[in-house]
């Protein structure tokens, strides 16, 4: 008889979650999708505002136009190894100073954490930032998009609560066996927090992937241009031109009709830089889809 | 314990992929390679034989104006790099989307690049001079060595650098659309206002005489009965208006003035609040009463009522109003060079499209040709690697062959997109296809790439372009050579030309004294420029006038009107606008004098 | 039984040793986070000296000393007069009642990790969490684009629908109005990051130790208890952490979606700070007084946190940093 009632109960939970989802999803994925069409459609009917539903006059010379770029492919080269080695380290040392400060016993604890903490919320402006990059001899430097991102507090917070929620008796008994805190960490906190870490590593890379003004201001040199900042251009064209019109205050002397690039090349750009992300991401879900077996680990 | 492990491979896993997706990348950049390397050979073959002792100068461009940051491309590097063996690598402020970050960060550094260009006689500018950044193109003679045809073509242009900025000796910079002509309006074919209306329309009206600005609404009204559709069965406007070009005033309430012969600025100082006057001592605030600025804002206002105003005007961006116009869903234009969005040629062929309808008492604001040149710069940096090279280059740029490529609507390389025959300039059909900015594949040979991107990114003219070439008689704008003009006009054009009976709308406006010049004066001292506590207070108090002109149109009756007025005036003024609105009108009243000097 | 207190004496004495050698440690454990403090300082101190431009009339590239001191000026002139005292208080105003809606609404990624995990079809469960990132990655710019492309008056998708089924005989102005704006821009807001923020809760469930599930399934506890008893409770901390953060974040709530957004109808509302102080055009060319604005905004933000921090001591018995 309960069991009965559960079931009708569960179904109707399921349908809900179901449904929700679903409907969600969509809402998440028309824009995306309403996009997409524009960009293999004719680019005349686009901009007409013509696609709504289906793609007309489907062709691919936005794609063409924009993967023919100058430089595209080392940029992306940059940007894909900034992305690789930026993530790794700022993932290990993420995780490596989040279990540091979990340790009660550690001199300052307190002091140094909210030291890290509190990073968060400064902004010193672009000009001191620069100054200081550039003592540092970080400008036209690959080492300028790894190293400033190493640090991320938010990363180190995220870590640090996951490790608190995981039972102490798991790491005090590694310690009564002498282990270091080196040791502890490899071995015993390291593969409890593949989840955490697998969430850490997909918001830094896409803060890897997408960041871009360490590019505008440290960077001239164009062996050094990410793929963001290449494609960048024509997503900010609009506002820049917007911009150089406002600030041009002595009428319009600027021959602006051409200076535009179609819209439907701009949505070619963003599709661009998003697809790898879409295809990589599904990766990193393995990692926290499925619960972890303490009592397995200590078996 | 193996299910973590499992995890952990995985995400070494992705890794292994990403990087082999980066391979991937880098493989395709050495396919591209070899093709790159045989261009690179084939310039430097060329530039050998012409130029063998110069070795390759990687010249830093840093452009406030540009669009593009990284190497210029196509068939303008070609050219460049044939002649002086040289690579332009541009450095642009606008890439961070406007804003000075990128330029203070330069300054920051203490080195502005090989080549700068300013956007402005600013402070930016003096900053620059003050701390040493730019280099003194006066000093050891260097442009009387390698700038011989600014020395002898532009002597004004040098003159105003020193005297205005230099201390009376020294060279940081000069001025930009300088012109060696007589006196006149600068502009080429059309003007930089019109007003242009559905020519089709107005001409199946009747062409109802349009006496003062506020003809047109009834006009318009009649031609959006007339078409009540577009192309794709959207209604159709008069006004289809964009925001996002508001600066110190609402962009578009401004436009009417220039066709009153007024502007924002004396075209010597800074603009702001103040509606100045081309060639009459006569200065209006915007929040006057009886001033130009209201009365257009009324005219929308009267507009919207008529059901005129597209109401998607608060909203939309730029580029959404060119699609409507692209659609035909607007009437009406202020500005002749936006006409092509809509004017295709197919359109022209039926007669359709738009063109200069103007208005009977229309003064059109007109730039004088400026032999001191307007205010925007280029610059020699004070770390360039090679100043001479860098002045050899920026000379080029002043001779015909120079102005005729670099400019920022160039005809392209001789021999592709345009010849000569008989001592007259004509386009070949290449060029016909290419021009004014098409993306049109061009031949390895000229550089490759397409014509578009190829062009000069730095996004300066240095010398005006309807000035007179002196081995064709005509003007440098290829867009004016008589071959252009006569070349098979459409049918739109035909209509126009024969019911005006002019050539071009300039000639129209001259012909019928409707246009204004603002000659340039030359002061002998630089520009003022605002202090900051001035305009922050600028800042707040054109943040109220954008925000309440928009509402004002949108108002629902008279009554409304007049209170938004009477609201944003109070909140302006309370915000310190009177005093901003002095500052400029001061500076108007010494640019009179020295007008009066002038005379 | 004895065997036990055996082991128990056994862990008391070891765990005495293990006292005395981590106060031994704690050095060590110090020099081990040495050089990540060290790139802290670094990265994030160093660049705090900018601060002092806050209190002159900085030009950039000619250095401080050739610069005039202006004292608490820039501060001062954020508010100067009743007038700019009158907007600075409506520019808070909307600040603050936006990012109350963001934080009440920040229990949304938490539900939708909570539920989605409830689901068990994986092929499913795995687009969804894919596919509701997908917002996240679109420029605030291309999502206005689209957004009038859906909006508009004439054009948009959802007015010609509404026309078509004869509900309206004129298209409805959207985006061009003021009302329910704060609303509208959370639920953009919630579209844009749900899926995204809900990963780290994700990963938190994740983290929840399996035993206690089947230890409660033995128990006969069904799906709703185990939910609310297990799951929850799992997720809590890392919940209150990212309250705690966005509530110190209370006076910076991003510029790009707002300026998207805005037009001269809906202003009044939408301005939130650091839209305002680039409306009237201080963020470029004025740095010495946008130092100012972003040095009190910082402080302000260190502040709340402390004062979260401190509250969630009283409340919860626990601080968070």
């Amino acid at each position: 008889m309960r069991r009965a009632k559960n079931n009708s109960d569960s179904l109707l939970f399921n349908l809900c979650n179901y449904a929700f989802f679903t409907l969600f999803t969509v809402i998440c994925i028309l824009p995306f999708y309403y996009l997409f069409i524009n960009t293999i459609s004719n680019n005349d009917m686009s901009s007409r505002g013509l696609i709504t539903f289906l793609p007309k006059g489907i062709h691919l010379s936005n794609y063409i136009q924009v993967l023919k770029i100058k430089g595209l492919a080392l940029a992306a080269w940059i940007s894909v190894a900034r992305t690789l080695l930026g993530t790794v380290l700022t993932v290990v040392s993420s995780a490596f100073l989040g279990f540091l400060f979990t340790k009660k016993e550690m001199w300052g604890r307190t002091f140094w954490y909210r030291f890290i903490i509190i990073t968060m919320y400064f902004n010193a402006g672009i000009i001191p930032w620069y100054i200081t990059m550039m003592n540092l001899k970080l400008t036209n430097n690959f080492l300028a998009y790894i190293l400033p991102l190493v640090i991320s507090p938010f990363n180190i917070i995220l870590v640090k609560t996951f490790i608190e929620a995981i039972p102490p008796a798991l790491q005090e008994s590694a310690e009564i066996d002498g282990a270091g805190y080196f040791t502890v960490f490899t071995r015993i906190v390291f593969p409890l927090i593949t989840p955490i870490m697998a969430t850490i590593a997909v918001f830094s890379a896409v803060n890897q992937w997408n960041y871009i003004v360490d590019t505008i201001f440290l960077m001239t040199d164009s062996k050094l241009y990410t793929l963001q900042f290449v494609l960048f251009r024509y997503l900010n064209e609009a506002t820049a031109l917007a911009s150089l019109i406002r600030n041009s205050q002595g009428g319009i002397t600027i021959d602006v009709s051409n200076m535009q690039t179609a819209t439907s090349v701009r949505m070619t750009v963003s599709m661009i830089v998003v697809f790898p992300i879409m295809f990589v991401y599904p990766y990193f879900q393995r990692c926290f889809v499925k619960g972890i077996m303490i009592g397995a680990v200590k078996g | 314990m193996k299910g973590n492990l499992k995890r952990v491979l995985s995400l070494v896993l992705v890794f292994i992929m990403i990087a082999a997706m980066a391979a991937c990348g880098g493989k395709s950049e050495k396919e591209n390679a070899p093709a790159n390397k045989n261009t690179d050979t084939a310039a430097k073959d060329a530039g050998t034989s012409k130029t063998p002792e110069k070795e390759l100068y990687k010249v830093d461009v840093f452009t406030m104006l540009g669009n593009m940051a990284g190497v210029q491309t196509g068939w303008f590097a070609k050219i460049v790099k044939d002649k002086f063996n040289m690579e332009l690598n541009m450095i642009a402020s606008n890439v961070d989307g406007g804003g000075d970050n990128k330029f203070a960060t330069m300054m920051a550094s203490g080195n502005l690049g090989d080549i700068v260009i300013f956007g402005g006689e600013d402070d930016k500018y003096r900053d620059a001079i003050k701390s040493g950044l730019l280099y003194d193109m006066a000093k050891d003679g260097l442009i009387e060595k390698y700038g011989k045809d600014i020395v002898s073509g532009y002597p004004k242009a040098i003159e105003k650098a020193k005297v205005n900025f230099g201390g009376g000796k020294s060279i940081y910079g000069l001025g930009y659309n300088a012109a060696n002509m007589p006196s006149g309006p600068s502009e080429g074919s059309e003007m930089t206002w019109g007003p242009d209306l559905r020519w089709d329309l107005y001409e199946k009206l009747g062409k109802p005489e349009i006496k003062t600005m506020e003809d047109y609404l009834p006009v318009l009204k009649k031609m959006q009965e007339l078409e009540p559709k577009s192309d794709t069965g959207k209604p159709t406007y008069g006004f289809s208006m964009w925001a996002d070009w508001d600066g110190n005033l609402m962009c578009l309430a401004k436009q009417f003035a220039c066709m009153n012969g007024y502007d924002e600025t004396d075209q010597f100082n800074p603009g702001g609040f103040a509606l100045i006057s081309a060639n009459q001592e006569k200065t209006q605030g915007l929040l006057d009463p009886d001033g130009l600025y209201l009365r257009t804002l009324k005219l929308y206002f009267k507009a919207n009522q008529m059901g005129l105003v597209d109401p998607d005007s608060i909203s939309q961006k730029y580029e959404d109003a060119v699609n409507k116009m692209k659609d035909g869903q607007t009437l009406f234009s202020w500005f002749p060079w936006m006409d092509n969005i809509y004017n295709t040629p197919e359109r022209q062929a039926q007669g359709k499209g738009f063109a200069l309808v103007p208005f009977k008492d229309e003064k059109i604001y007109s730039l004088g040709f400026n032999p001191y040149g307007y205010g925007r710069l280029i610059s020699i940096g004070s770390k360039a690697k090679d100043p001479a090279r860098v002045m050899e280059f920026i000379n080029w740029m002043y001779t015909p062959e120079g102005i005729l490529m670099s400019s920022d609507t160039p005809v392209g390389p001789k021999g592709l997109t345009w010849d000569v025959k008989d001592g007259k300039p004509y386009l070949t059909d290449f060029g016909k296809k290419a021009l004014p900015k098409n993306p049109i594949d061009i031949p390895a040979e000229y550089g490759g790439g397409n014509f578009k991107d190829g062009i000069n990114q730095m996004n300066i003219n240095l010398v005006q372009i309807t000035a007179i070439h002196p081995d064709f008689n005509e003007p440098y704008d290829w867009r004016l050579w008589k071959s252009v003009l006569s070349d098979n006009p459409s049918k739109l054009v035909q209509n126009w030309r024969a019911s005006m009976n002019a050539l071009t709308p300039k000639e129209y406006l001259q012909k019928n004294n409707m246009l204004v010049v603002n000659d340039p004066v030359f002061t002998g001292k630089a520009p003022d420029t605002i202090d900051k506590t001035l305009q922050q207070k600028q800042g707040q108090a054109a943040a109220v006038i954008k925000q309440y002109s928009w509402k004002m149109i949108f108002a629902k009756n008279e009554a409304e009107f007049d209170k938004l007025f009477k609201e944003m005036s109070d909140k302006a003024k309370g915000l310190g606008y009177d005093e901003v609105l002095q500052w400029y009108v001061d500076r108007a009243k010494q640019v009179y004098d020295f007008r009066q000097q002038k005379k | 039984m004895p065997a036990m207190t055996r082991t128990a004496t056994l862990k008391t004495e070891a765990s005495n040793s293990l006292y005395r050698r981590k106060v031994k440690n704690k050095y060590v454990l110090f020099f081990m986070a040495l050089p990540f403090l060290v790139l802290t300082f670094v990265f994030s101190y160093l660049p705090l000296h900018g601060w002092l431009y806050a209190f002159y009339n900085f030009r950039p590239g000619i250095p401080l000393s050739q610069t005039e001191f202006v004292g608490w000026k820039w501060f001062q002139s954020i508010a100067a007069n009743p007038t700019q005292t009158g907007e600075v208080l409506r520019v808070l105003y909307n600040t603050v009642g936006i990012s109350t809606m963001n934080i009440l609404v920040s229990v949304l990624p938490v539900a939708f990790a909570i539920f989605l995990v409830e689901i068990r079809t994986e092929w499913f469960k795995k687009s969804v969490q894919v596919l509701t990132t997908i917002p996240n990655f679109i420029s605030w710019v291309l999502v206005f684009s689209v957004a009038f492309n859906m909006f508009s008056v004439d054009s948009g998708m959802v007015n010609r629908v509404l026309m078509q089924l004869g509900l309206v005989d004129r298209g409805i102005n959207f985006l061009a109005t003021d009302s329910h704006i704060w609303l509208k821009m959370c639920l953009w807001n919630i579209w844009k990051t749900l899926g995204w923020s809900s990963i780290m809760y994700l990963a938190a469930i994740a983290g929840i130790d399996q035993e206690l599930y089947e230890a409660a399934k033995v128990d006969g506890a069904g799906r709703y208890k185990m939910m609310w008893h297990i799951t929850v409770p799992g997720i809590l901390p890392t919940f209150f952490v990212i309250l705690l953060l966005s509530i110190a974040n209370f006076i910076n709530n991003g510029f790009d979606q707002f300026y998207v957004f805005q037009n001269p109808v809906n202003r009044n509302h939408i301005e939130v700070l650091d839209l305002y102080v680039y409306n009237i055009g201080m963020v470029g060319s004025n740095f010495s007084f946008a130092t100012a604005v972003s040095m009190l905004k910082s402080l302000i933000s260190v502040f709340l946190l402390f004062v979260a921090n401190g509250l969630s001591k009283l409340i919860r018995g626990e601080s968070i940093v």
